[in-house]
């Protein structure tokens, strides 16, 4: 036998109060799990994306202003020998939708020369490529949007506008994006747009925004600078913000899905400690006596005290191991997406986010348990033992 | 006979530190419940205020928001054919708005301007005050050819710098001022988080020749849906939304947003119920003698019962008090202000999440739930606990 | 190994409440020889267990000294005190306080997880212990499987598996019925006897006083009588 055993034991003492204090503590970490994934997930997406260098320059008023075409050469024009720029893509929304459908498909129409350029992440393959550039109804489409619609390479499929000229246009799928920041988004080529928009009279176009890539971080700074300088003072001045910058400007006003599941996680971390602490000292109350003997028969203060903290910390991780496993994988069966507007928040299950929630866990159980531990260890023997005695 | 009230509120006191981590438990998850029911409250009414049941939003065809619509002069004269469109009893003018929409970027105040959130700007002419009839405006309608706007009672309150006498940058470009010569409220619909200007003016600043929009009030004697169908239809060829029905659509993504988040408190509240459950249980066991003595002067075993989900009830509702307190503590520390974009637009809604009689109602009726259900099993073992095992029990 | 003695000299035991003050012990001198079994009996309150928890070195005297064979306990720190205690004292209370979760195996272990010791010389030790108290066969048994008077064996167990020099025993049978108490007292004279341990007991029962060497009456915190059996009852082998 060892004190270890001695520990595990005395969680089989009230084996009631230890299912309900596990489910107490398992139910609020389901919860944690998923929060602190997609806080994890778009912390390491926003750090993935950092290291794109890529920036956005869109209308200082607001990006759904127009930009003219001209102001791709314009930019690469500030940077002649290309030392600091990579390339620039001009891009325009299409917000289009399968006819009949109720939503609308993130769908953006791209420079397609430079495209797998500034987006070497979407991991275009040189055949891909090559297709993408024969062939003019050629598009990228994310995952999600392909699984939602059953859309595979090769497939075939019209997208209608839902802004104005609101014109009709058929696509053929050439790569499935898996790419976790691009998963529920479109691209096509721009040219077939502006033609399309030309067909209409309503050309030429323009884009909203332009995305230049850079070739290093000071690069990217330097040119953000630039270019707003360059625009200032005329009716297209722009705004040049990095690509997690923009991103962060969608996902608050989508409803700041990161700041409500921070919000959740601390809500947890405050409950689990509470009824980790209850639980502990509804424990130690009934366990006076015998702690008294423990501390009769030699047992230090100091090694009670470690005794309750270490048998709190079990608890706390055990019940959140029944809260977090689940969870952990079932999301790793099927992963999911929260909706939101700008990119989709992929809820998939990492193992830094169900280690961190354990972690996170003991933590509180070490928290809970300071001061019934602390309390064990102040216990006077002797009166203790009169108060059972009587 | 039923135990005293007092006997178990003095055991709520006695086992004080217990009594209070479990009250604060379910504060906790109460004040979390009831921000969200704040929040979807707040959405529910600002959305559900814009329900004039005669107006009707005109948008082109296969566009589902006025931002991502246009409407040409053709489009529009079109429109003015109809003579289902209710007329101005005094002055016998057509009740049809021809409008724009733009958006302008505005630092918001809850996080001390750090954000920006992109404001609906909305051009319209005088008659758009009687077709928007909830409108009541402090101040002027801004002047045909003057630089002025006035702003929405939300959107003054949410951000930065709309305040009567100063002026903001307008226009295509961003370069022209335009001054706020007034305040409107819209009876705390959507309208409120919108800046208004003359729409012949912010049509030459924005270079545009063309509305967005149109809305329209229709005679009562005229039927929504017919309506609708008339527009659609092949002389008209345009889309109409009652107001309800336009607004409601850009509830559509909060509505999952929120759903997403109930879900998840609601596996907070079952971690409740099991907390309450916890102390009950440690109760009753603590109590087994004083139970016996009880049923030996006569207390029948449904007293028992009673008394404690009574004791559980009472706890429970302590904390739900304290939960909508500190709810209520948080929104008055500025938590209230939220913005959102709607489903079909990139402009933000504004609305400020308030605690109504009906949230707090629900909040305790819940905790109530959440006491009773947490206590049932525990008071049953009490209620069955024997007389005699329990007396000779040390 | 011989048998320890124990000395205190003009102990005071002062309780605070509030701001009364509760002498208990008011300059008691007491001497108790190696190897005795003394007895000490008395009206509730009188002050006994205090004593008990005196010697044992459960607590501290407010002034006078406790000496138990070479150690000094009042001038000990309680950290002090407590490895003490893990050595030299075996304690037996009233109400068993054995750990319900644990056998009657490990119960008797627990106080040998404190020295460093191979868990197969624990293991030698905790048999040897439970074939004194004649609770070999129940090795395996929780404290919920055993009666009452098993229970205290199991406790007489934990107390003496350290081979302490001391055994304080605080009515050791007031939850017993007759026959069972004859039991323990005689497992009592027994240690004293065969192993030579110093014994100190409170009781309430008469018949139990009979098993001790010496008698002490205390009264208010004062030794009212001081006898000295000189045929107490003999132990029985096991
Ligand atoms: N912590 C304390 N604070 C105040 N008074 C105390 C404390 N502990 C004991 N006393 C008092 O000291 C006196 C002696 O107590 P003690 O337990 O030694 O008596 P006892 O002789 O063992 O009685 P019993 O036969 O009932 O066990 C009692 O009057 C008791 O009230
Ligand atoms: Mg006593």
């Amino acid at each position: 036998m060892t004190m270890g055993y001695v520990l595990l034991q005395n969680l089989r003492r009230n084996p009631l109060r230890t299912a309900l204090t596990a489910t107490a503590f398992a139910l609020p970490m389901a919860v944690f799990v998923i929060a602190i994934s997609i806080v994890l997930n778009l912390a390491i997406m926003s750090q993935d994306l950092a290291k794109q260098l890529r920036a956005a320059v869109h209308h200082r008023v607001s990006f759904t202003n127009f930009l003219p075409e001209g102001m791709r050469s314009r930019i690469q024009a500030l940077d002649q020998g290309k030392n600091r720029l990579t390339a620039v893509c001009g891009m325009r929304w299409f917000g289009g939708r399968v006819p009949g459908a109720q939503n609308i498909v993130q769908s953006l129409a791209a420079d397609h020369d430079t495209f797998p350029i500034v987006y070497p992440d979407v991991a275009m393959s040189e055949h891909e490529i090559a297709e993408w550039n024969r062939e003019r109804r050629a598009c990228v489409v994310g995952k999600l949007i392909a699984e939602q619609y059953g859309w595979k390479v090769g497939s075939q499929f019209s997208l209608q506008s839902s802004i104005p000229p609101y014109q009709e246009l058929e696509f053929v799928c050439v790569k499935i994006v898996e790419l976790s920041s691009r998963q529920s988004v479109m691209y096509f080529r721009r040219d077939y747009l502006e033609n399309s928009l030309e067909a209409l009279g309503a050309g030429p176009g323009g884009c909203n925004v332009f995305w230049i890539r850079a070739r290093d971080a000071e690069s990217l700074l330097a040119l953000q600078r630039d270019i707003d300088a360059a625009f200032a003072n005329s009716p297209d001045e722009t705004k040049t913000e990095d690509e997690n910058a923009f991103i962060a400007g969608f996902i608050q006003a989508a409803g700041n899905i990161p700041g409500l599941m921070q919000m959740l996680a601390v809500v947890v971390v405050v409950i689990l400690g509470l009824v980790g602490g209850n639980t502990m000292m509804m424990s130690l109350r009934e366990r006076m006596a015998e702690l008294a003997v423990f501390k009769a028969i030699g047992f230090h203060s100091l090694r009670v005290f470690r005794l309750v903290l270490t048998e709190s910390v079990i608890l706390a991780i055990g019940g959140a191991a029944a809260g977090v496993i689940p969870v952990w994988a079932l999301l790793n069966l099927i992963p999911l997406s929260v909706p939101g507007r700008g990119p989709s928040m992929p809820l998939t299950a990492s193992w830094q986010g169900a280690a961190g929630s354990l972690f996170i866990a003991a933590l509180i159980g070490f928290a809970a348990g300071l001061w019934p531990a602390y309390q064990a260890m102040r216990l006077k023997t002797v009166n203790a033992l009169r108060n059972i005695g009587e | 006979m039923a135990l005293p009230l007092k006997y178990h509120t003095r055991y709520l006191l006695v086992h004080r530190a217990t009594t209070l981590l479990t009250v604060l438990v379910v504060a906790v998850v109460v004040g979390t419940f009831t921000w969200m029911s704040g929040f979807a409250a707040a959405l529910g009414e600002t959305l559900s205020v814009a329900g004039d049941p005669q107006k009707m939003v005109v948008v082109r065809r296969g566009s589902e928001s006025e931002f991502n619509s246009a409407l040409s002069m053709e489009d529009f004269n079109r429109l003015r054919q109809l003579e289902e469109i209710a007329r101005d009893p005094e002055t016998g003018e057509q009740l049809l708005s021809g409008e724009m929409l733009v958006q302008l970027q505005l630092p918001r105040r809850s996080d001390g301007g750090k954000t920006l959130a992109n404001v609906a700007v909305r051009g319209l002419r005088e008659v758009g005050a009687k077709v928007h009839r909830d409108v009541k405006i402090a101040g002027r309608f801004p002047g045909a050819g003057q630089r002025e706007v006035i702003v929405g009672a939300a959107a003054a309150r949410q951000f930065v710098g709309l305040e009567v006498g100063k002026s903001i940058a307008l226009g295509y470009g961003g370069d022209r001022a335009f001054q706020i010569v007034g305040i409107f409220t819209a009876e705390g619909g959507p309208l409120e988080s919108e800046i208004w200007g003359n729409v012949d003016t912010l049509m030459n600043a924005y270079n545009r020749n063309g509305y967005s929009s149109a809305n329209l009030l229709f005679s009562t004697s005229v039927d929504a849906k017919a309506l609708a169908a008339r527009l659609e239809g092949p002389q008209i060829q345009l889309s109409g939304f009652t107001e309800s029905e336009y607004w409601q659509k850009q509830a559509a993504n909060i509505r999952v947003y929120l759903g997403f988040a109930y879900a998840l408190v609601a596996f907070m509240f079952a971690a409740a119920v099991f907390a309450i459950a916890n102390t009950m249980y440690a109760t009753v066991a603590g109590r087994t003698r004083e139970i016996a003595m009880l049923r030996t002067i006569g207390f029948r075993p449904p007293h028992i019962l009673a008394g404690f989900l009574l004791e559980s009830v009472l706890l429970c509702l302590l904390g739900g008090i304290l939960g909508c307190l500190l709810c209520q503590a948080w929104l008055s520390m500025g938590g209230a202000m939220k913005d959102m974009y709607g489903a079909t637009t990139f402009s933000t809604l504004a609305f400020v999440i308030r605690l109504t009689p009906m949230t707090v109602l629900f909040a305790l009726l819940s905790v109530c739930i959440i006491g009773v259900l947490g206590a049932i099993f525990p008071a049953r073992r009490a209620a069955r606990i024997e007389v005699v095992t329990a007396l000779r029990q040390t | 190994m011989s048998a320890v003695d124990i000395d205190l000299r003009l102990v005071r035991k002062v309780y605070h409440k509030g701001r009364m003050n509760i002498t208990v012990l008011d300059g008691l001198d007491l001497s108790i020889e190696g190897g005795d079994f003394a007895v000490i009996m008395g009206p509730s309150g009188s002050g006994k267990s205090t004593l008990l928890h005196l010697v044992g070195g459960l607590d501290s005297p407010t002034s006078g000294s406790v000496r138990v064979g070479d150690a000094h306990l009042e001038r000990m720190s309680e950290r002090e005190l407590t490895a003490w205690r893990s050595r030299h004292v075996g304690f037996i209370f009233q109400m068993y306080h054995l750990v319900p979760v644990l056998t009657a195996a490990q119960n008797v272990e627990l106080p040998l997880l404190l020295f460093r010791m191979s868990s197969a010389e624990r293991r030698k030790r905790v048999e040897t212990a439970l074939e004194i108290v004649g609770l070999k066969d129940r090795m395996d048994h929780r404290p919920n499987q055993l009666s009452g008077g098993q229970e205290q064996r199991v406790a007489i167990a934990r107390a003496i598996v350290t081979d302490p020099d001391v055994i304080v025993a605080d009515e050791p049978t007031g939850d017993l019925d007759a026959k069972t108490s004859t039991e323990i007292l005689q497992l009592l004279s027994l240690l004293n006897s065969e192993f030579r341990k110093s014994i100190i007991m409170v009781t309430h029962d008469p018949r139990a006083a009979g098993f001790g060497k010496r008698l002490l009456h205390l009264d208010k915190g004062v030794l009212e009588r001081d006898e000295r059996h000189t045929h107490p009852v003999q132990p029985v082998a096991v």
